[in-house]
Order: structure tokens, then sequence, then C-alpha cells
């Protein structure tokens, strides 16, 4: 997107004007190129793009000139084509035709048409490197191409800025640094800043304004560029505004007949023009490998940028201005997303899955093909083209805009033993070790190991239950990363695992969907997903390439998936019970006798592979703390033994006791700072930790009924003392009144009136400490007390205001 | 096989069992008969067991045999002696081989490891499915009988799981299509539909008639099911006659509010030219009574074919099967007896069988590599195979109870709870709610001197352990009010926590 916060309109502009000209520009292009013949990128471009949007009607327009050309796509294994540009036209059009109906037109065709063809022949010669104007182009490469309808003429003229003007003092430097935002992708000197930076920081960096346009302000002040001077604007922020495409070459050769040089390019997609629209996961500089290819001239060829794979996408932050990152690979046809697993072969499989040019392989293959290594043309047609190749042929890398991105920023503040031994005990931190569970890791690692290693891979379960906080996730995911590295040290044959959480699923039925996408990487519905699951794990069918491999399932939350026929989990458990199927289902879930809850037909598939987790004692959740404070000296040993026997005695959570143990520091660090003197010992004591169980363990019940209203107060008391009297749980809010206003007479106090009563009654009935009858207020309403009425006496005992009410409890 | 031998044959049966165990202490080959004389039966053959035992660890498979032979001798008129002798000659090869070749197996070696695994897999079906000939056989007979006189028909199949419906299935279809090559008929079409795999309960038809007719083109404006009434109710052309066998499994699947569907599916088969022979299988056993009562007025109710479940003898015959065919001995035969015994009076589910005998093939393996690693140069025992002791391990793995060991391990307050339960139905009351149990706990906790959980601690624990099948929590709209009741047997609770201490005089 363009630039800072002062372009903010034009930001906003550019998207709206770009496709109502696109489109109006593509609707002139079959014109345009009888005006002007040799103008062959222009309309080739436009095409890729309208027949993304209009293609039927740009058809309908093409045809006067395209129809025969079109035609000739069916003989081209005999004739070569006759003329270049139509016969990109054709390829590109080609390959949407060859989706919706290859038989059709492949058809034979009439002999007028191949008559034609027979007079003229085209020879090509390819090459894997050509450097054309003074840059070495290989294929592989990714490149920009221009798209010359859509750049306004001025802009047009000018020249290509190369490097970024800063946001604030709109110019440009060589020899200063700039930084990048990581929010609006403006640049800025760092001297420009206030207060000026001296060095690139770690991390993200926000500029000024968009922090401030982020803390909900919406008038900024932002410097205006000086009168006169153009905001001239990079290739890269053309290309996120859709000014400029971003292709990668798949091959490059030269026309003998008229030595003109030409690539086929596969193009990249910026979020925007996908089906989904930008998302909010997208990052700025995202684009989508899509498996739209077209054949262009190498006039349109502007320079070199760079698409990376995430992996090296975050490695490569001092690349300059072109670096993009392209994770996902997009089908245009079908609108849906794949993740690219490595760039540099991506291509390949795309041949598989895709196969969208089989048939323009076969084409040239019986042409006279040469293959040069490389050749090299020098400005061929420099003076021809104006300003579409002045910018080819530079030098860029790191000297071109200086550092851009940011690392970390990290704070130069000492961490005192207490805020690490806070850190350390979050229940987010993954700890290094897991003690206390060795032996079940050793029997998942050998269940699972004695499943996948042989080759035949025989389908197994196990269920794996035990009470919350006692490990069991982290321990499958633990012996699945220990695997892991087996695997990539070559001693465990390679699996596919695929992790899903029960309840992270729309509808259990999702379930098919979400093994499908990892098992295949395709998206689909989960009626589509079961049905090729079957064919997958049933028949033996494959998917994709990563059939081969045994597969291993993690369900976390088993249960949740029990539906009302129980038909998922009856496919689930059904699969590795099919010979070919190389399924390992492990399931995880709380309750210990889900099995025998299963219909028995289910159960009988899940075998009797169980593993139970009990809960932790206390001497285990001690040792869990202490291996998580290792080498932190914050806690005394008995805090950390009697939270542990705390917890241990009441449920053997182990997220309990390492969140009393965090709330205790957090106690302690408070204690010290309020006490002010440096203490001898910066430890927690067993205080903190009691008042941290105090916190935890004591219902909330109590402090909701110690500060209610006075009136609330009486009227609860009056219901104790009614329960006392009578020895019944319920009674009627008739009854209550009256002994509310015994109560208040004896006492002094005002009787408040039957219709305040009756709302204070409604509001504690709302709070829940008190059970109402459900349905209309009215006199005769049944009312019960929610807790026990100990509790209650115990929260109302002790009152400043209302001293009398402790001798009706 | 005798586990199918009607009741007519059982008083005989019964006599040689008798018989048997005053020869000496032999094997019974009683099977499947009434409960008291199983339990005898039982009770002889765990005295041929410990009197076996001791000798028969070299040569197993002679004492195995001499008691059929002796069994065999006996003159019987029967027709099922008549073809369990049959049965006898059938088995014997089968344990001569074993005898034969007994080559040494060597649990250390991966490659027979991993063969003894596989062949132990469910995945991996036998080439012959023995111990159901009969209920194939019926099942043949019934669609050839169909095939023959081209007319429609409806079988339903029940069993529990585990008793080899759908394997048997599976074989009865090739048998059909065999046959019917033979018999120069058109061979039949065949749908094979499990019905967990459906989207939709109604996409059946749209299976059907996919199959059915492949070629022609799909009539819109009519539902699959409309398609097939009609394609039914009219007369065909000659070209089209060929038979449709449609095997659908696990069938209770289908069944919705108004069983609108499993309805239609049987009637299909009622349509004057119909030619759709319709096996259904699934687990329960009265599924066309209660479900289609409907049928049974139009006379069209589906023959029913009786899975049973498997029986001791079986499971052993069925297991032996599937190892014969490795060229070792895996197996002690005692130790794949017990197992068949303990599976067969648990459920007589063979999916269960072969995983408890996976998991002493396991358990085994351990035992090797610990001896591998403890002295990795000391003398090997001379018979490494699975032995009594592995599968009773196994079995008890499996079959054991937990409920004792799960209370010991509970943090103390939940074992608390766990006892006011115990006291709090001791009388004839079966159920509490949460409340009721809460004051039992408190005062059990204040007798002594024990700081209570408050309120929402307490139902917490008592829904983990309702999660741990201890207590059973009624789902209620208040958390108070929901209804507890004890899931374990008191004794149990007594047993696990007499150990402790402090739970005598609470429990007394």
């Amino acid at each position: 997107m363009a630039s800072s916060p002062s372009s903010k309109a034009k930001t906003f502009k550019s998207p709206t004007k770009t496709p109502t000209k696109m489109y109006r520009k593509s609707y002139l292009s079959p014109s345009s190129t009888s005006l002007t013949p040799p103008q062959t990128p222009e309309t080739l471009t436009p095409l890729r793009r309208s027949s993304r949007h209009v293609s039927r009607k740009i058809n309908l327009e093409n045809d006067p000139i395209d129809l025969p050309e079109r035609e000739s796509i069916e003989e081209i294994n005999l004739i070569r084509k006759p003329r270049k540009r139509t016969n990109d036209i054709v390829v590109a059009e080609k390959s949407k035709k060859k989706k919706i109906d290859p038989e059709v037109s492949f058809s034979p065709v009439s002999p007028i048409r191949s008559e034609t063809k027979k007079t003229k022949k085209k020879k090509r010669v390819y090459y894997n490197k050509v450097e054309f104007d003074e840059t070495e182009f290989e294929i592989g490469d990714d490149v920009y191409v221009k798209r010359t309808e859509d750049a306004n003429p001025d802009e047009e003229e000018e020249e290509d800025p190369e490097i970024e003007d800063c946001q604030i003092c709109f110019k440009s430097h060589t020899n200063t640094i700039m930084i990048e935002c990581d929010d609006c992708l403006g640049g800025f000197h760092l001297n420009c800043l206030k207060p000026p930076l001296k060095e690139v920081p770690e991390g993200d960096w926000i500029c000024q304004f968009c922090e401030v346009k982020k803390s909900g302000q919406t008038l900024v002040v932002v410097p205006k560029p000086p009168e006169g001077k153009k905001l001239a604007r990079t290739m890269k922020e053309k290309l996120l505004s859709s000014d400029l495409w971003a292709a990668r070459i798949e091959k490059l050769w030269k026309e003998v007949d008229d030595g003109v040089y030409w690539i086929r390019a596969r193009w990249y997609m910026i979020p925007e023009e996908t089906v989904l629209g930008r998302q909010r996961h997208n990052l700025k500089r995202e684009l989508y490998l899509t498996n739209d290819f077209a054949d262009i001239e190498m006039e349109c060829v502007l320079r070199h940028c760079f698409v990376k794979c995430p992996k090296e996408f975050s490695k490569a932050s001092n690349d300059g201005d072109d670096v993009f990152l392209c994770e996902y690979e997009y089908d245009v046809h079908w609108g849906s997303f794949k993740r690219v697993a490595e760039l540099a072969d991506g291509d390949e499989d795309s041949d598989q899955e895709w196969n969208g040019r089989k048939e323009e392989e076969i084409d040239y293959s019986d042409e006279e093909i040469e293959f040069d290594d490389e050749e090299s043309v020098r400005g061929v047609s420099k003076s021809k083209r104006g300003g579409a190749n002045s910018r080819k042929g530079r030098f860029f890398g790191l000297e071109k805009v200086g550092m851009k991105r940011i690392p970390e920023h990290v704070r130069c503040h000492k961490q005192s033993e207490l805020e690490k031994a806070k850190a350390t005990l979050l229940l987010a931190t993954r700890p290094k070790s897991l003690p206390c569970r060795s032996k079940e890791m050793e029997e998942i690692t050998a269940f699972i190991k004695g499943s996948i290693s042989d080759d035949q891979c025989l389908g197994r379960c196990m269920y794996i239950h035990g009470v919350p906080g006692t490990g069991k996730t982290i321990s499958v995911l633990s012996v699945m990363k220990n695997l892991k590295a087996e695997v990539e040290a070559g001693s465990v044959s390679p699996y596919c695992f695929v992790e899903i959480n029960g309840l992270k699923l729309a509808s259990p039925e999702n379930i098919y969907s979400v093994i499908f996408e990892g098992l295949s990487g395709h998206r689909v519905g989960w009626k589509k997903a079961l049905q090729s699951l079957n064919e997958r794990f049933a028949e033996g069918k494959k998917i994709g390439k990563e059939n081969e491999k045994p597969c291993i399932l993690l369900t976390d939350e088993l249960d949740v998936l029990v539906t009302r026929n129980q038909s998922v989990l009856y496919n689930i458990l059904d699969w590795p019970t099919k010979p070919n199927s190389k399924l390992v289902v492990l399931g995880i879930a709380n309750t210990m006798d889900l099995p025998e809850k299963l219909l028995p037909r289910i159960s009988s598939r899940m075998g009797i592979q169980r593993l139970c987790f009990g809960p932790y004692n206390h001497r285990q959740l001690q040792e869990i703390i202490s291996t998580r404070l290792e080498g932190i000296n914050a806690f005394e040993k008995t805090a950390i033994e009697f939270a542990s026997r705390k917890v241990a005695a009441i449920s053997g959570d182990a997220r309990r006791a390492l969140e009393i143990c965090r709330r205790a520091a957090e106690v302690a660090d408070y204690r010290l700072k309020k006490s002010n003197i440096s203490a001898k010992s910066q430890l927690v004591i067993m205080a903190d930790v009691e008042v941290a169980i105090q916190e935890m363990f004591q219902a909330p019940h109590i402090q909701v009924m110690k500060s209610v209203s006075k009136l609330s107060r009486i009227f609860l008391t009056a219901m104790v003392h009614e329960l006392y009297k009578t020895g019944m749980a319920e009674t009627s809010f008739d009854r209550v009144a009256t002994t509310v206003s015994s109560i208040c007479l004896t006492n002094g106090e005002a009787f408040p009136g039957w219709d305040i009563l009756l709302k204070i009654g409604c509001d504690l009935g709302e709070c829940r400490i008190v059970l109402c009858e459900p349905g209309e207020k009215h006199r005769l309403q049944k009312l019960q007390l929610n807790f026990p009425s100990d509790d209650v006496a115990f929260a109302l005992k002790d009152n400043k205001d209302l001293p009398w009410l402790a001798n009706y409890l | 096989m005798p586990a199918i031998a009607g009741p007519s044959s059982s008083p005989q049966k019964h006599v040689v069992g008798s018989r048997s165990e005053s020869i000496g202490g032999v094997r019974s080959a009683e099977v499947n008969t009434s409960r008291k004389r199983k339990l005898r039966s039982d009770s002889a053959a765990e005295v041929s067991a410990t009197v076996v035992l001791p000798v028969n660890s070299i040569s197993t498979p002679m004492k195995w045999k001499s008691p059929r032979r002796c069994a065999v001798s006996i003159p019987k008129t029967s027709d099922e002696e008549i073809k369990e002798d049959s049965n006898e000659k059938l088995e014997n090869p089968v344990i001569s081989v074993c005898l034969e070749v007994k080559s040494k197996w060597n649990p250390k070696d991966d490659e027979q490891m991993k063969a003894v695994k596989e062949a132990l897999h469910v995945s991996k079906a036998p080439s012959t499915v023995v111990c159901r000939e009969d209920e194939q056989r019926r099942v043949f007979e019934f669609v050839k009988g169909c095939m023959e006189q081209k007319k429609a028909g409806s079988l339903y199949i029940c069993g529990c799981p585990g008793t080899g419906k759908s394997l048997s299935m599976e074989k009865v279809r090739l048998q059909a299509e065999e046959w019917a090559k033979q018999a120069g008929l058109h061979c039949p079409e065949t749908v094979s539909v499990n019905c967990t795999s459906l989207t939709k309960s109604t996409d059946i038809f749209s299976k059907i008639l996919g199959n059915y007719e492949s070629g022609k083109k799909a009539n819109g404006s009519f539902s699959p099911l409309q398609q097939l009434q009609r394609l039914f109710s009219q007369k065909q052309q000659q070209s089209r006659s060929k038979m449709m066998l449609i095997i659908a499994d696990e069938m209770d699947y289908l069944i919705t509010r108004d069983r609108g569907v499993l309805h239609e599916l049987f009637m299909l088969t009622t349509l004057p030219f119909s030619r759709c022979i319709l096996i259904g299988v699934a687990n329960a056993i009265d599924l066309a009574d209660r479900f289609l009562p409907k049928l049974k007025s139009l006379n069209c109710k589906p023959l029913v074919v009786t899975f049973r479940a498997y029986s001791k003898d079986q499971i052993l015959r069925i297991l032996q099967e599937r190892l014969v065919a490795l060229p070792f001995v895996a197996f002690q035969s005692n130790a794949l007896e017990i197992c068949a015994r303990k599976v067969s009076a648990a459920s007589g589910d063979m999916r269960k069988a072969l995983c408890v005998c996976r998991s002493a093939l396991e358990i085994l393996e351990i035992e090797v590599r610990g001896s591998i690693d403890q002295e990795p140069k000391g003398p090997v025992p001379e018979c490494q195979v699975v032995k009594m002791d592995h599968m009773i391990a196994a079995l008890s793995k499996t079959f054991k109870s937990p409920i004792v060991d799960t209370i010991q391990s509970l943090p103390q307050h939940q074992q608390i709870i766990v006892c006011s339960a115990a006291k709090a139905f001791r009388g004839s009351k079966k159920d509490r709610t949460i409340a009721e149990l809460n004051k039992l706990y408190l005062e059990i906790c204040k007798s002594s001197m024990i700081t209570p959980a408050g309120i929402t601690e307490f139902s917490n624990m008592c829904t983990v352990l309702n999660d741990q099948g201890i207590l059973k929590l009624s789902h209620a709209r208040d958390d108070k009010l929901k209804r507890v009741s004890l899931r374990v047997d008191e004794a149990d609770i007594t047993f696990a926590l007499k150990e402790i201490r402090f739970f005598r005089n609470c429990l007394l």
C-alpha cells in the first residue's frame, strides 16, 4: 500500500481507481492492438487480469481477431505458430479453456486453418540464462513486470525512484540509513525521526504516525510533501497497489525469426487480487504464487525482485526494498490456497497437481529447439521502449536502501529473580523438560515407534486419559518432537503428523476436512473430505504424494467428537483396521470410561491400548515446580512444598500449582515493594503462598455476599433465619418479607416497603445468590439460598454497620 | 463346527463332556451350551489344564489331539457330529503342520516379530473365514436362490461387534460373483456401502442409483429414491435384467426419526420388478422388528441371520489359523487357550482377542530386550515363546478393573468425597443432590479437623470424579440440583480405602 499517513487519501483511492480502469482498458485492448500492432505487452498483460474478472466478455470482443489463431491449438503438435503475439494470447487463454472442457478444445479442426498454419514455421532457442540489457535473468528468478496501460502518462515519464524518499524530509540521500515502519512500510531517515535514533533497533518498529493512528486519534499531523514535488513511488509500492506485477520466470527463449526474447511468466498475486481479498493475517509484503502462466516479451520485464519463503524472509531483513514473502500458492480457477512446500521446487509439484501446461510441453517437444546455456544481448531495444526498460541492469542489494527491517527491541532492564520466576511459571512458557512423566512418555514412544517403524505400518489406536492438568497433551507433543528429531537423524522412517483439538472444530464433522488438509494441503468441505479420506484409508487410493508415509493423528479432547450417532468416531477408529490405512490414532480425553460409554462397535475398534495419566501427588508437583524454577532463587523450599501439597490434596492439577506459585510471586513482589526496605531475603515465603491459595480457593460468592448492600444483607439474614426456624430449604417471598419487617421493627430499622424488597430479591436472584422460581415476580414466589447457610452466615457475621445481624445467624 | 450345535444334540454332548471328564481331565470339546453346563465343563478344563500344563510344554499338539480322538470314537448319530468330524479332518493337518515344522522362533529377530504382528493384526483378513462357514453358507444360499429365481429379497444380519460379519459378507460377495460366472448368469452388480461413511442417510439411494445406471444421465426432476422406485416398478428390457446385490454395513446409521430411509430401502425389494438383493448388517438383533413393524404386515420381513459371539474353541481355532501360516511357533498353545477362554467369557470379540495376543507379544518383546541389556552373552533360554504368564499379564492389563488403583491414587479431598458418597448410598437411597453430598463431606471434614473446600471447588471435584467413572452426575440446570449417584461398588471403595488409616473410622 502506498506508504505514509499523509497519503492516506491516496491509498484509499488507488484500489478503487485501478480496477475500473482495468476493466475499461481490457475491453478496449483488442481495438488498441489493432491500431498499434507492435505493442504486444499491453495486450498481453491485460488479458491475464481481465480474463479473471470478465473473461467471457473479452472472449467475445476478441473473437474477430483471435478466433482463427485460437483454433490453432489443436494443430499445434504438427505446426508451428505463425505469429508470436497470437500464440501468447492463445496460450494464456488455453489454460482457462482446458479446465472447462478439454475434449472440445482439442478436437480436430477444419482444413482451412491448418492450411494457413503450414506456411509459417517458428523456431525457438531456449536458454537457461539470458543477459538482457546488462542484467542476467535466469530461470526461476522473480521479476517485476510492467503493466503499461495502467501507468499514468506523467508518471511514466518520471524515473522510477531508485531510492525511497524519507517520509518526513521527502528527500532521498544515498548515504544515510533508513528505517522501515512495519505497519505502513514507509521509510524514514534515522536522523529525521523525533527523537532521532542512533541505530536501527532490534525487533519490530512502528513509526510515530502509525503509533498515533493506532492509539485511536483521528487527527494525525503528518508532514506534507513540499510543493511541486511529486511523490515518487517505488516499484514495491506500485506492485502492492497493483500497478505493477511480479512474476517468476519459468522459461526463456528467443524467437529465431525476429530475434525477440520471450519469457514464460508465472504470476504472483497480491492478497487484494484473490477471491478472499486481503485478510487480517496477510503481511504487508505477502504475495501468492499462482498457477497462471503467460508468455511475455522480455521488454516488459523491469528488474529483479526477491520473493522468499517465510524462513528466508525472516532472515532477509537487510536485503532492500524488493523483498516479498510468499507462503501459499493460489489456484486462480478454484480460488484455493495451498502452502508452498519449498519455493525452489515448487513448480514440480504444481505441474503434477494442476498439470497446467502439459500440453504445451508436448507442443514444444517437436519444434526444433536449441538449448543454449547463456547468451547476452545488449541494449536491444533500449531506445525504442523508452521508460519501460530504463531501470534494467541496475545493481541492487544492501547498499541500495540502507537498513530496512528492524529486529527486536530489547529493553536493557535487568530482570530480578522474582520477575524471572514469574516468567517461567507462566502456563504459556514451555518447560525445557517434563519430569514425572517419563514412564508414560516411554510408553507412547514405544507405541508409535512400534506402529510406524515397520515398513508395513499396521494401523492402531491408543486412548490416553487423565484428569485436566496432568500433562497429557504436552507429553504426546514432546514425544512427537523427539521422534521428529529421530526422523531427521534417519533412524525412524518419515511420517506425517496431524494434530487436532476437538474443541477447536466448529463441528465434529469438520475433523474430516482438517485431516484432509493435513494430508494433502487442500482445504475442502467435510463431505468431500470424508469421501476422499474413505478412498484413501479404506480403499488405499492416493491423495497427493503424501500417502506412502504413515500418518499419525492426534485428537485432543476426543469426547467432543461424540455425536449423536457417533459416526465421526466410528469412521476415525475404523480406518486403522483397514488393510492399507497406515493410520495411527492417538486420542486424548479426560474421561476414563469413554470407550465404555461409546457404542460397543466403536469400543471394539478402539482396541485395548489405554494409557492413564493419574493426578500428580505432592512430590511430583514439587519436582515440576522446582524444575521450572531451576537456577532461579526466588522461592523458599517450604513455600513450594506447601503449594504443591495443597493442590495435590484437592485436584493434583499442575496448572493450578503453577498458577498459585506465580500468584505468590506477585504477592511477594508487591509486599517487598511496599515495605520498601531491601529485605535480606527476596524470597517467596509461606505467607505469600497462603494468600495466593486463599485467593484461588476461596469461593467468590463469599466476597460477593460480603459486599452487598445493607438491605440485601438484611434480606439474606432473614432468609437464613427463616431456614433455621422452619428447617425447610425453600421459602416464599411472602414469608421472607414478613421476617424482614419483624427484624426491622425490633432493631429500629425502617421497613423499606414491599416493592423495594421485591426488587432486592430480584437483584440477589440475578447474582444467583438466591435461587428464584422462574416466571413472574410476585408475592408467593419460591426462594431458596444458592449457597450453604453456613457460608451466608460466615459472610454476614462480622459486619460493622449492622452488628445486630449476628443475633439472627 | 460344534459352536452351532443345536439344542437337540446338546444332551448327547453333555454326556460326552462328563465322560471325558471322567476319563481323566482332558479338554472337553463341548461348546456353547447352557451356562450351567459350561461352567462345569470349564471347571473340567481347568482341572485338565493344571494336570496337563507341566507335561505338555514340549509336545502340546499330541495332547491336544488326543481328547478329540476319543470324542470322535464315541458313536454318535446326529448331523452335527458328522460335521464335526469333517471339521476334525480339516483341523488335523493344521496341527500336524504345526508339529512338523516347529522351527525355533527367535523374538529378537525383527523380521519374524514383524511377521507375527502382521499375522495378528485386525486389518489382515485371513484367506478363509473359519468358524463362520455355516452362516456364510446360509447367506450364500439366499443370494443364490434370489439370483436363480431372479427375484428380489432382503436379508438382515446381526451380531455383536467383532464376530466377522463384514468379513463374511465380503467373502459372500466374492463367492456370489464367482458362482454367477460359473453358472453363466449375469454377474450381479454389487454395492457395498458402509453407512457411517454417508454424509446423509438418503445418500444411500443416490449411491445405489449411481452404481446401477452410471451410463444413463441423471434425471434432474426426481430424487434418487423416486428414480429407483420407478425403475423397479416398470418392466425392464432384457438388457437391464442384471441383479443387484446391496450390502449395507452398519445399517442402523440409516435410522432417521421417521425411519423413512430404512423403510424405503426395504420396500425397494418388494416392488414388482425389483431386482435387488438387500443385505443389511448391524449389531441390534431386533432392528427389523423394532423399526420396521410395517414390513411385517406387508409380509416382506427380511430373513435374519445371527452371528453369535465366538466361543472359546472358535477363538482358539481362528488364532491358530492365523498363526499357522508362519513357519515357526510363537505362542504356547495353552497361552492361546487362556486368551480364548477369557475373551469368550467377556465378549467373544475377535478384535479384542487379537489385541490381547499382540500386547502379550509386546510384553515378551520388552522382556527379551531387557534380558539382552542385562546379560549380553548369557545363555539364552531355550524356548522364547509367548507363555502363559505373558498372556496373563496382557489379559489382566485388559480386563482388570482399574477402579481400586484409581481410588487409591485420588487426591485426599476427592477420596473424602468418595468416602462420604459411599456412606450416603449405604441405605436404600440411590441418588442425592450435590448439596446433600456436600453436607456429608463437610461433616467428615469437620470431624477430622480438615479445612473443607468451597462449594464451587466441591462441584469441580465431583465433575472430575464423574469423568473418572466413580460418581455419576446427572445433568441439571443448576449445579446444586445435580443428582449424584455412585457408579462403583461400595465394597471396592471400602477395600481401596481401608489401607489408609484416616478413612478407617469414617467408613465404619
